[in-house]
């Protein structure tokens, strides 16, 4: 098991946001989280990397999340958020390398662990960015940038990435090239994901799991390849496969 | 150029912007009699002859100790003011913005005021008090800025700041207007001077200075990743609960400590850090040193136009920079504007 949410309830008031989601993630799985906004997928996914205090239980690899250091779970756990402005003007590369923050040793002298290098060059290798290695950020895109931010999450190492709309802001083209390499990388062993995106197709050729979320609980889970179309209405409270089709009839014929 | 050369370069134009301040003055001394006056009293090299006595005496008692506080002041201020930036993930912070440097002045001018200073142990007393203030004050500003704005933007917290800044120079106004006796005194506090030089002020802010830039150094990683805001410096690892709460409690004594012996000196905090980005890129291992050095060197030649420009008069060291500072800091606030907008 990779990780495992059980009883989940959170917020930032009185008023919970998510109520008591559970589920389990295997080894290479891939979940997608849906839901109309205001759900509570991006509060849960919060809560899942440890940014928000929770009620109930996040196991990660066989340890209580709420147990590990803040170090120790981003080893574990890393969350890629939709990109935030950036102010300061680091190198592609500099900003890479920060993923490598939680396997550095630190302290004063703070020396760089072996594989450093070669995870990050990889990183950059993966996501097509080692010939923009040494650009600044602050002169990127903001579809190149959120690149950065992806190689910086796989330069991390964790053993399973939280995705919250990754592909925001992103063309057509490298949305679907960032859909494909998050499959390849869970395709090695001990990997695993969970995302939410904004947009449901994307969703459910990601997943292998489906997890429907209305009013922060957990309304149906299942394979994404059979997620009932009728509840799928209800949640986003509009013909789903009617509007899915009708995009489709644009192409054909 | 590598990293490498250009710090060596600015130690060097450092060391002789140090050089030059302690030269320059009523009585011109030649650079070589300086450092052989040094080499004297550091090593017993002994005094070239035919040296005039009273050069030791100028330097040592008069002139040394005036530039090596500008230098570790400034020194001091631009670290604080790079670690603000990062810490608040806005490149318009600074210790002088967001009140802790006229919080700490106005501790500083109430122990003016109250004779404390004058009184046993003032050496201590005056840092503690403003250590106390400025710390007080940046919590107050950022406790402010959560309640008003849920969002916690950093407008709102320069916002806050400046207000704070305003307000505290106001009340130390009043005090100097209320007590004549002390007014030259604080007077001089609010844009900050360095002609109260004393050797015992440079052996209290050396340790601390020197002190906090091994600590800022030692948490030039955590700083690198707050930059991209706190949720993402956890989300790599940072424990931000402790990292921040101790780089503020530093900056606030680094900046305190500095303010207690100078007064209020604005601007070198905002703008050194952003030079030294120009040319060391945005890592902290090399903006912290880079920004230290460029600090220093830049208020003691502040300094020296302060003490030269219109003689036998001083100019307030405060004025200085902020005639620097100010068009500096629109230069800044405008540019990025431009490129957001863009």
């Amino acid at each position: 098991m990779m990780l495992e949410a059980a009883h989940i309830t959170c917020g930032y008031g009185a008023e919970p946001v998510v109520k008591d989601v559970s589920f389990t993630l295997g080894e290479g799985e891939r979940l997608s989280i849906l839901g109309p906004n205001g759900c509570g997928k991006t509060t849960l996914l919060r809560a899942l990397a440890g940014l928000l205090p929770c009620e109930g239980t996040v196991t990660v690899l066989d340890s209580d999340a709420a147990k590990l250091s803040r170090r120790e779970l981003s080893r574990r756990v890393a969350l890629m958020s939709q990109s935030a402005p950036v102010y300061f003007a680091y190198t592609v590369r500099e900003t890479v390398a920060m993923g490598r923050y939680a396997r550095r040793q630190g302290g004063l002298l703070d020396r760089e662990a072996p594989d450093d290098e070669a995870a990050v060059r990889e990183s950059l290798e993966r996501t097509g960015l080692w010939p923009l290695r040494d650009r600044l950020i602050t002169e990127l895109s903001g579809g190149q940038l959120q690149r950065v931010f992806l190689a910086r999450t796989f330069a991390q190492d964790p053993a399973v990435i939280l995705l919250d709309e990754p592909t925001s802001h992103l063309d057509l083209k490298y949305q679907v090239e960032l859909i494909e390499s998050l499959k390849e990388w869970t395709a090695r062993p001990g990997r695993a994901a969970v995302g939410v995106f904004h947009d449901v197709n994307l969703a459910l050729d990601f997943a292998h799991t489906a997890l429907l979320m209305a009013d922060g609980a957990v309304r149906s889970l299942g394979p994404a390849g059979a997620v009932d179309p009728v509840l799928l209405s209800d949640i986003y409270g509009m013909d789903v496969p009617r509007y899915m089709k009708a995009a489709l009839g644009r192409w054909e014929g | 150029m590598k990293t490498r050369g250009k710090m060596a370069l600015l130690a060097a134009l450092a060391a002789a912007s140090i050089i030059a301040a302690t030269a320059v003055g009523s009585v011109p001394i030649p650079a070589g009699d300086i450092l052989a006056i040094l080499a004297d009293r550091l090593f017993g090299a002994g005094l070239p002859e035919g040296m005039s006595a009273v050069y030791p005496a100028m330097v040592m008692d008069m002139r040394l100790p005036r530039v090596l506080l500008a230098f570790l002041t400034g020194a001091a201020l631009a670290m604080s003011g790079t670690v603000m930036q990062s810490v608040l993930q806005n490149p318009l912070a600074s210790p002088f913005g967001l009140g802790v440097s006229s919080g700490a002045g106005l501790g500083a001018a109430i122990v003016i005021v109250t004779g404390l200073a004058a009184g046993p142990g003032r050496m201590f007393l005056l840092p503690a008090v403003s250590l106390a203030f400025g710390l007080g004050t940046v919590f107050l500003v950022l406790r402010a800025a959560k309640a008003i704005d849920r969002g916690y933007s950093n407008l709102t917290i320069i916002l806050i700041g400046m207000v704070a800044s305003l307000f505290f120079n106001a009340v130390m106004s009043m005090l100097a207007t209320a007590s004549p006796a002390y007014a030259q005194r604080i007077n001089l506090w609010l844009l900050g001077s360095f002609s109260m030089r004393e050797w015992s002020s440079v052996w209290v802010l050396l340790p601390v200075t020197a002190g906090c830039s091994l600590l800022f150094f030692r948490y030039g990683r955590e700083l690198d990743a707050m930059t991209f805001g706190e949720e993402q410096a956890q989300v790599l690892g940072v424990d931000m609960g402790r990292c921040k709460t101790l780089l503020i409690c530093a900056v606030a004594a680094l900046t305190a400590t500095a303010v207690s012996f100078t007064g209020v000196i604005g601007f070198v905090d905002l703008i050194a850090p952003h030079v030294v980005r120009r040319f060391f890129g945005a890592g902290h291992r090399k903006v912290l040193p880079a920004a230290a050095l460029f600090g220093g060197a830049f208020m003691v030649l502040c300094d020296l136009a302060a003490r030269t420009l219109i003689p036998p008069r001083e100019i307030p060291i405060g004025s200085i920079t902020a005639l620097l500072g100010a068009p500096f800091f629109l230069y800044i606030y405008f540019a990025g504007r431009r490129r957001r907008s863009k």
